[in-house]
C-alpha cells in the first residue's frame, strides 16, 4: 500500500498527541488517584439535616487524616449553608457538599472547585487553599426562580 | 490588420494535482492550535487550587 510521505507525518503526529493526552488522563486517574467529585458516596436526601457531617455545616478541624480541615456545605433552594466561611491560608481542606432538594451547582469562582450536587449523593473535593482572598461560590446548575441569587463566600485569610 | 490575440501563448503554472503541501500545512495549523489550547487549559488547572 502506498502512503504519501506527508500522510505518514501527520498520522504519526496525530497518534502521538492522542497517546500523550490519554496518558495524562491515565496518570491523573490511576497514579494520582483523581476521581469525579461525586464518587459512590450516598445519603438520604430527606435526612440531610440529621446526618453527620451535614448536621453541622461549616469548617471543622480534623485529626489523623490526609487533610487538616473539613468544610461542609449544604445546598438547598436557594442558598448555601454556611453563607460565608473563613479558611486559614495554606490549609488542606476537604470540601464536602450535598443538596437537600434539587440538583445544584457548587462552583468556587476562579478555582478548580466545581462540583454538581445531586440529591442523594455526596460531592467531595480535596484542595489546599494557598492563595488569600475572597472566593465567590455560585450555583451553576439551573435550580429554580432564585437560582441567580444563590451564592456563598469563602474567605481565605492569612 | 493586426491581430494581437493570435500567436500569443498563455502559460499557466499548474501544480501537481497530487501535492499535499496545503493539506499538510492545514493539518499542522489545526494540530498546533489544539496543542496550544490544551496546554493552556492544563497549566490553568495546575496553577489554580
Amino acid at each position: 500500500m502506498h502512503i504519501h510521505k506527508f500522510e505518514k507525518i501527520w498520522l504519526i503526529f496525530g497518534i502521538t498527541t492522542l497517546i500523550v493526552f490519554l496518558s495524562v488522563i491515565g496518570v491523573s486517574a490511576f497514579y494520582l488517584g483523581n476521581q469525579p467529585p461525586s464518587c459512590l458516596a450516598t445519603i438520604n436526601p430527606e435526612k440531610v439535616d440529621t446526618t453527620a457531617p451535614f448536621d453541622k455545616p461549616g469548617l471543622k478541624k480534623v485529626e489523623g487524616k490526609e487533610w487538616d480541615y473539613e468544610l461542609v456545605f449544604v445546598a438547598s433552594a436557594f442558598a448555601y449553608n454556611p453563607g460565608q466561611v473563613e479558611v486559614p491560608k495554606g490549609a488542606k481542606v476537604k470540601v464536602i457538599a450535598t443538596t437537600k432538594d434539587v440538583i445544584h451547582g457548587f462552583q468556587v469562582a476562579g478555582t478548580n472547585i466545581n462540583m454538581m450536587l445531586e440529591p442523594g449523593y455526596i460531592s467531595e473535593y480535596v484542595t489546599t487553599f494557598d492563595k488569600a482572598g475572597d472566593y465567590l461560590i455560585v450555583c451553576n446548575e439551573y435550580c429554580g426562580v432564585g437560582h441567580h441569587m444563590m451564592s456563598s463566600k469563602i474567605e481565605v485569610v492569612e | 490588420m493586426a491581430q494581437p490575440g493570435i500567436g500569443k501563448k498563455t502559460q499557466t503554472k499548474v501544480e501537481d494535482q497530487s501535492s499535499l503541501k496545503g493539506t499538510l500545512a492545514s493539518v499542522f495549523l489545526l494540530g498546533f492550535f489544539l496543542i496550544v489550547t490544551w496546554v493552556g487549559v492544563y497549566f490553568l488547572f495546575v496553577d489554580r487550587f
